[in-house]
């Protein structure tokens, strides 16, 4: 009761103030809405795709801008949380001081801002932005410009917490040595042999994990080529798979498993004389969608959106860093490249071997930690149409929990002749303990 | 008429004519000439450049008298129409007679087309190949034998060749040397490589796409590919075939071109039927997607050179905005892993080294980039004496635009490839066209081209594949024709005429080969030597004129002419006149002739020891790649060594051998016994093992009679105060080697010399430091260490640069010792010692800017004037890096995006712009905030000045380092200064890392010695200099000559030694064998 009262003395100010306003300039208040978050996370992604972003780095494009809106409309906001103190090294954004402000406006205008820093592209995203402002600046001017000035600020504020996290100093540092010497060391693989991408992302500050090695899986099974061996069983299977899941063809629920979650950035073609890519969005992408798909179904509010993606992209950023703290410290080989130099030359996987090391799987930590979050916020026993992969050809799977569809995230890359077993078990389990140890840890909402 | 008039009109006539008569050829519009033949390809569902990979490779032409009428008649392939057969009817007129002839074919895909006579009856047939069994291609490949009446019949089938697969090009020739005409028939493969596969996979046999050899049987050819040992298998993406005799034994080799992965091959003719592909042991690198190609003596030393052609461009904007080389470590992967040859995406000259080895000087030559090239003809065009090179150029649609395939392609084709197979006009639309001129490049006497596209010709942009030159009027001179894809063919009319003598040559052989193909004339005149076979297919997909044309310059009169004919019986024919097309028969008194004639005046000065006296060193390179750490780094700075050091170290007298290693890996020392070195085990050197040693020295650095073992050690590896770093004073006690205490050091130590400079009676040390580990473009200090009666006291010189050399010399005859220091990014620097002050007096003695990247320096009295010359050791010009003295290479070091770690960048110059080497991806890969958001497509960036892509304050606050000299040469003391003169291009070649003073019957001479790996695969790879022995200025002689076996080798260090008062050369090779080798 006394918390209703204060917020409603607040707001007959502010309404005061407002329809003050209103009257001598004959304008409304901007609405925000639910749809313009998605909208605008929705263009970021494009871009992401456009740019080629690689996963962990795409993560943090999520993650940041996520953290501005929602600091931002936190802060007056008593079913929210800061997240200042939560988050390593963050601190309180500037507190709003105009009343002319509209917040989630601001909200909105910081997490396009941040995007604008993150991405390449920039025209692609001003461009988007200026329509929107276009549009406000019929609306509401002069609400539009404190509440941009506002945006700018709190994005400055983030911006500089942002360039503390080392990833500017890891894009110097060294790449990744390949040494064919040692059999079970990871090589490029085909078709584009690629470098290994972000080996050293584990140095990437971690927002809620103490350290990027504090969910480290266990080691994968002994590399060795021994026919008892636990490796080669492992080996063994994911070439098995392969030859199975043809044997059923190309309608198999197996293959479109492995398709609907390829979740592949850059997929090199060469086809004829042409080479080209087909570019989709990553793992981490796709759980933000999956988020959208949770939200609207629950009908969300804005600040419930912001609230949701933020916690959820916190997740799969931690992921990322955990999951990459492994792969280059086991460093370990693909099956492709053992498959094609021990067993079968022609041997190609289903889905196109993405150029970094092997354990643990990505799309498995990250579906963990995600799904984890998710069931959190909306439950379990969620039932879901999944149409995020629509835009790129693939149809629509219907999962009946965050669970069940991250449990099929991970086996896909089974199916999909990338990982072996090991690194999808281990995975798996290395991402519920991150998202976990976020929903714990992490206190968003009252 | 007034004199104004007269002038005008004197001036139209001046212009008109020189206008007219500035260019070497003459484009003969169609109407003229009445060749109205154009290879128009229409993409249909099955013909298209996704579904069909050589679907821009356009089609031949061959050329030939086939109604003997004394006119050159011409043939054109047409991809998906009818082909053509043009009569030549004389004064540059020709007729269609096509239809009438009935040549015009029945595959759905033609490609290349050749004319021989093939059933030996004195008519020219032709023989046409054909792409069939995929995409719905029927058909064969199809012999049309010449009715003698301007009528063919095809007989493929009888004659055993209506092969049906993916062919690209045939050609006709007697490799059995029986006297009939046999064939090598030239496939590809169509499917599109995704995985690189085990090289060996060759070993593989495959009908569609393997190359197949057919030995005519009496009109019946049989494949022998198989026993002749050519390889078959299904990745062979066979686009070039060059036939010559390559190694000088009589029977013809042959080189074939393959495009993508593939490595080139090069079967030796083993004289029994068979060959062998040596590809690896002859060629230390050859073009990647290696295309057509062109086999003759550019440099007139006898020996037929290679030519081979890829797609790099010159200019900026298309370079930047395609795709680049391989990275370094996929290099090493296909390599060492996978198998295959070194190969990079350039044309390549391959020189002829007398058949034992093939140096590469594209570079050099400034031949190595004529963007999209299909076919390339080796000729005398201008008749000045010096061959010229014509090169096909240009592709409709080019499919490596890093834009389209990055960020374009993805919605364009994917919508494409769901719908339908057929990609339309839609989806290409977005893939940058490249038309280009067709080039023209000048010989010179010095291994240089230059590009003459503009003034051999005035032309359109086409894109023209096939090619073939003929004296279509017979003037002398030959004429070229292109045949164009969406264009009439070119004629392309040469108007030299009389300016220049000629000679040009028909063969009237044998019944079965009256041509007679394969046939060599070497040609003398006036104390010149000019050598050509007669092989008609050459170029790409296409067969020239059979006839041999030489140009002559002013000469009047040709000494004499060596015919050695296909059955390897010569003639001579004497005093002979020129500007006449000579028939020369075949006479049944001709004698054999005796091959080892061409390989005489070899004078081996340097015979290698088999057993090496026991100095089995094998040095091996840690696996350490500079560029993965500093990503911009121009070369790797951790593989300088290993150490060499000569002396007694037992006090027996007799010299010892010291060997460093690279990390990781123990140095070894070799004590001379009676005959034989032996080694020694010493257990520091193994828990030293951790360090890059570099250079060392045996001498008594503590005056107690005996030895010790000074070792430098280098690397940009280790960092900071790393141990590994410092250099090391062994004392010799006892059989066992005791560390001394040196100062402290932890620079990247290049070269230690060791001299009594302020002549106390002991030996002190200059140290010469080159890099900072982490830091490259960062200067450490150079010093001198003062030996104090064995113990050594710093005497810094300053950061004198990145010091690789040195030598104590007295160059002003003052009684003292001075320094002379070489490096990278700087000058040869002369610091006088003035009473033991070093006072830097470079300026005096030079006053040319001679920044270099030195690498060796010797003192030598090259000219034999009585004062010290000095012989540098430098880059050489056969590189992409470019420097001249008005146009200087930049290096540009800074902290530029501002993260603490420094950077270089590398710009050269390139019409009135200076541009980064690096494209924008491996720049992104280490400045990604400078690069990414302010250029979001390659096309943003391709072309942009350096100072368009970094900001000029940016570039303002770097420190510049410039280099105007890569040329290794002689800095020729003129009474007390010095002057640069650069060696001849033989030695440009590759970086020149050392010199050794080999004494001959007291007469001093000079050993220098190269070659160098370390450098991106965007550079390519040193590995042709075979070294070479300087006895003055005048007198260079290359190493292949003398015995050494250098080629494909980076030597390090030379020393000689002497063994039982016998002289021996000690080779250090980088990541290989020691060689030693005894001095006749």
């Amino acid at each position: 009761m006394f918390k209703f009262t204060i917020l409603n003395k607040g707001l007959i100010l502010f309404l005061g103030l407002y329809t003050l306003q209103s009257c001598t300039k004959n304008t409304a208040p901007i609405e925000i809405s639910s749809t313009h978050f998605y909208n605008s996370v929705d263009k970021v992604t494009k871009i992401m795709i456009h740019d080629i972003f690689s996963p962990p780095v795409a993560s943090r494009i999520f993650v940041y801008p996520n953290i501005a809106a929602f600091e931002i409309i936190a802060q007056n906001n008593k079913n929210y949380n800061s997240l200042t103190g939560q988050l390593k090294g963050l601190t309180a954004i500037p507190k709003n001081k105009n009343p002319k402000v509209n917040l989630n406006l601001s909200a909105i205008i910081a997490h396009i801002e941040l995007s604008k820093q993150l991405i390449f592209s920039e025209e692609m995203i001003t461009t988007y932005r200026d329509s929107l402002y276009a549009n406000w600046e019929k609306t509401n001017k002069e609400e539009l410009e404190a509440s941009k000035h506002y945006a700018l600020e709190v994005a400055k504020h983030i911006k500089k917490w942002m360039a503390t996290d080392n990833y500017i100093q890891t894009r110097t540092m060294s790449k990744f040595t390949v040494n064919s010497d040692d059999p079970s060391r990871w090589q490029p693989t085909p078709p584009a042999y690629m470098d290994g991408i972000e080996p050293h992302w584990s140095k990437i500050r971690t927002l809620v994990l103490d350290s990027s090695s504090q969910f480290k899986p266990k080691a994968p099974p002994v590399f060795s080529l021994e026919k008892n061996s636990e490796f080669y069983k492992q080996l063994m299977e994911v070439y098995n798979v392969r030859k199975d899941v043809t044997e059923k063809g190309d309608t198999s629920k197996e293959i479109s498993i492995a398709r609907f979650w390829d979740c592949n950035p850059y997929v090199s073609v060469t086809k004829g004389h042409l080479m080209f890519a087909t570019k989709k969005i990553t793992p981490g992408a796709h759980w933000i969608g999956i988020t959208k798909i949770a939200c609207k179904q629950n009908n969300y509010s804005f600040e419930e959106t912001v609230y949701a993606y933020t916690k959820t992209s916190l997740g799969i950023f931690d992921a990322f860093i955990s999951c990459w703290d492994e792969k280059y410290r086991s460093n370990l080989i693909r099956p492709e490249t053992l498959i094609n130099q021990y067993i079968d030359e022609d041997w190609k996987p289903i889905l196109q071997t993405p150029p970094f090391p092997e354990y643990s799987s990505g799309h498995s930590v990250v579906s963990g930690s995600a799904s984890t979050i998710l069931t959190s916020i909306f439950g379990d026993n969620f039932q879901f149409d999944d149409d995020t992969e629509t835009p790129y050809g693939l149809p629509i799977r219907t999962f009946t929990s965050f669970n069940q569809a991250a449990s099929e995230a991970a086996i896909s890359r089974l199916y999909g002749g990338i990982h072996y077993r090991a690194a999808i078990d281990e995975g798996l389990k290395q991402g519920k303990n991150v998202g976990g140890l976020v929903v714990q840890k992490v206190k968003m909402k009252n | 008429m007034n004199k104004f008039t007269l002038n005008i009109v004197l001036m139209v006539l001046f212009f008109g004519c020189k206008k007219d008569s500035g260019y070497l050829f003459k484009i003969l519009p169609e109407k003229t000439t009445g060749i109205t033949f154009s290879n128009t390809l229409k993409d249909t569902t099955d013909q298209n450049i996704l579904d069909y990979l050589y679907y821009y490779n356009g089609g031949g032409v061959a050329v030939g008298d086939i109604n003997n009428d004394g006119f050159v008649d011409i043939f054109f392939i047409s991809n998906q129409s009818r082909n053509k057969l043009y009569i030549n009817k004389g004064n540059l007129k020709f007729e269609d007679i096509s239809s009438k002839a009935g040549i015009e074919g029945n595959s759905t895909w033609n490609t290349g087309v050749t004319m021989a006579d093939v059933n030996g009856d004195g008519l020219l047939d032709i023989y046409v190949c054909a792409v069939v069994g995929t995409n719905g291609f029927i058909g064969h490949n199809e012999l049309y034998i010449n009715n003698g009446n301007e009528t063919f019949t095809e007989v493929s089938a009888a004659y055993g060749l209506d092969i049906d697969n993916y062919s690209s090009n045939a050609t006709f020739f007697d490799y059995d040397l029986d006297g009939d005409l046999d064939m090598f028939l030239l496939n590809h493969a169509i499917h599109t490589q995704e995985s690189f596969g085990k090289a060996d996979i060759r070993n593989k046999r495959n009908y569609e796409s393997g190359d197949k050899l057919f030995r005519n049987d009496n009109n019946h050819f049989t494949d022998v590919s198989e026993e002749a040992g050519i390889f078959g298998g299904p990745n062979g993406y066979g686009l070039g075939i060059a036939i010559s005799d390559f190694n000088r034994d009589g029977f013809p080799d042959i080189y074939i071109s393959n495009d993508f992965h593939e490595d080139d091959y090069y079967y030796l003719n083993n004289g029994n039927g068979t060959f062998t592909e040596a590809l690896k042991q002859y060629f230390g690198h050859v073009s990647k997607f290696s295309m057509g190609s062109d086999a003759a003596d550019v440099n007139n030393d006898g020996f037929t050179d290679l030519l081979t052609l890829d797609m790099l461009p010159e200019d900026e904007t298309i370079l930047k905005s395609s795709i680049g080389d391989d990275d370094i470590q996929i290099q090493e992967l296909r390599t060492s892993v996978y198998g295959y040859n070194y190969q990079y995406a350039r044309n390549m000259l391959q020189l002829n080294q007398s058949g034992s080895s093939f140096t590469e000087t594209a570079l050099l030559s400034g031949i190595a980039a004529s963007d999209w090239s299909w076919g390339a003809l080796i000729s005398d065009y201008d008749q000045d004496g010096l061959q010229d090179v014509f090169i096909t150029n240009g592709i409709p649609k080019r499919p490596n635009d890093l834009d389209y395939v990055k960020y374009i392609s993805n919605n364009q084709i994917k919508k494409k490839l769901k719908s339908t197979n057929l990609i339309d006009q839609e989806a290409l639309k977005y893939m940058p066209e490249g038309k280009l001129n067709n080039a023209f490049y000048k010989g010179t006497p010095n291994l240089e081209f230059i590009n003459q596209t503009k003034e051999f010709a005035s032309q359109e942009a086409t894109f023209s594949t096939g090619l073939s030159y003929a004296d279509l009027d017979n003037d002398g001179d030959l004429d070229l024709i292109t045949n164009n894809i969406n264009a009439p063919a070119s004629i392309y009319i040469n108007s030299t005429n009389a300016k220049k003598n000629y000679l040009k040559i028909q063969f009237k052989f044998s019944k079965k080969n009256k041509l007679g193909i394969g046939t060599k004339v070497f040609v003398y005149a006036n104390g010149t030597m000019q050598y050509k076979e007669l092989f008609t297919q050459r170029g790409f997909q296409s067969a020239s004129q059979p006839i041999i044309h030489f140009g002559l310059d002013t000469l009047k009169t040709i000494d004499s002419i060596k015919v050695i004919w296909p059955n390897n019986k010569y003639q001579v024919l004497r005093k002979v006149a020129v500007n006449k097309s000579l028939t020369v028969e075949f006479n049944n008194e001709a004698q054999d002739f005796n091959y080892s004639s061409l390989h005489e005046n070899k004078h081996i000065d340097f015979e290698q020891v088999k057993n090496n006296l026991g100095i089995n060193y094998k040095h091996k390179e840690n696996k350490y790649t500079d560029s993965n750490r500093s990503k911009l780094i121009p070369y790797q700075i951790s593989d300088r060594g290993p150490a060499l050091a000569v002396g007694d170290l037992n006090n027996d007298g007799k010299d010892d051998v010291f060997l460093g290693s690279s990390k990781y890996f123990d140095s070894e020392i070799y004590i001379q016994e009676d005959s034989l070195f032996v080694k020694k085990e010493f257990p520091v050197l193994k828990k030293d093992a951790i360090t890059e040693s570099v250079s060392a020295i045996i001498s008594d650095f503590n005056n107690d009679k005996s030895n010790d073992l000074f070792v430098a050690s280098g690397g940009g590896e280790f960092f900071g105060k790393a141990q590994p770093l410092s250099n090391k004073l062994y004392r010799v006690l006892d059989n066992d080697l005791i560390k001394l205490q040196l100062p402290e050091n932890f620079e990247d130590t290049a070269v230690i010399k060791a001299i009594d400079y302020d002549s106390d009676g002991d030996l002190d040390v200059f140290v010469g430091n080159a890099t900072i580990s982490n830091n490259f473009g960062s200067i450490p200090e150079s010093y001198i260490l003062i030996n104090n009666q064995g113990s050594f006291t710093k005497k810094s010189l300053g950061k004198l640069g990145m010091v690789r050399d040195a030598v104590w010399t007295d160059f002003n005859n003052d009684k003292q010792l001075d320094l002379l220091i070489v490096g990278e990014w700087m000058q040869p620097t002369f610091l006088q010692n003035n009473g033991g002050k070093f006072v830097d007096k470079t300026s005096t003695y030079i006053k040319q800017s001679l920044e270099g990247l030195y690498r060796a320096v010797i003192p030598f009295d090259v000219d034999s004037d009585g004062d010290l010359d000095y012989l540098l050791g430098n880059w050489g010009t056969n590189t992409k890096f470019k420097a001249t003295e008005t146009y200087p290479m930049l290096m540009y070091y800074s902290d530029f995006d501002k993260n603490t770690k420094t950077e270089t960048i590398v710009a050269t110059h390139k019409n009135d712009n200076y541009y980064t080497l690096e494209g924008l991806d491996e720049l992104s890969s280490e400045l990604v905030s400078l690069t990414k958001k302010k250029f979001t497509t390659y096309k943003d960036f391709a072309g942009k000045p350096i100072n368009k892509v970094f900001d000029a304050e940016l570039l303002e606050k770097a420190k510049l380092f410039k280099v105007y000299n890569l040329a290794s040469g002689i800095l020729k003391n003129n009474q007390g200064t010095f002057s640069f003169i650069p060696f001849d291009n033989r030695l440009q070649v590759a970086p020149i890392n050392c010199f050794a003073k080999i004494k001959k019957e007291n007469k001093e001479q000079v050993l220098c010695a190269g070659n160098y790996f370390g450098i991106k695969p965007y550079h390519g790879r040193f590995d042709g200099f075979a070294g070479a022995l300087i006895t003055n200025e005048n007198n260079i002689a290359l190493g292949h000559g003398l015995g050494l076996n250098f080629f494909n080798k980076a030597v390090s260090k030379l020393q000689t030694i002497t063994i039982n008062n016998k002289q021996y050369l000690i080779a250090v090779i980088h990541n290989g064998n020691v060689q030693v080798y005894n001095i006749k």
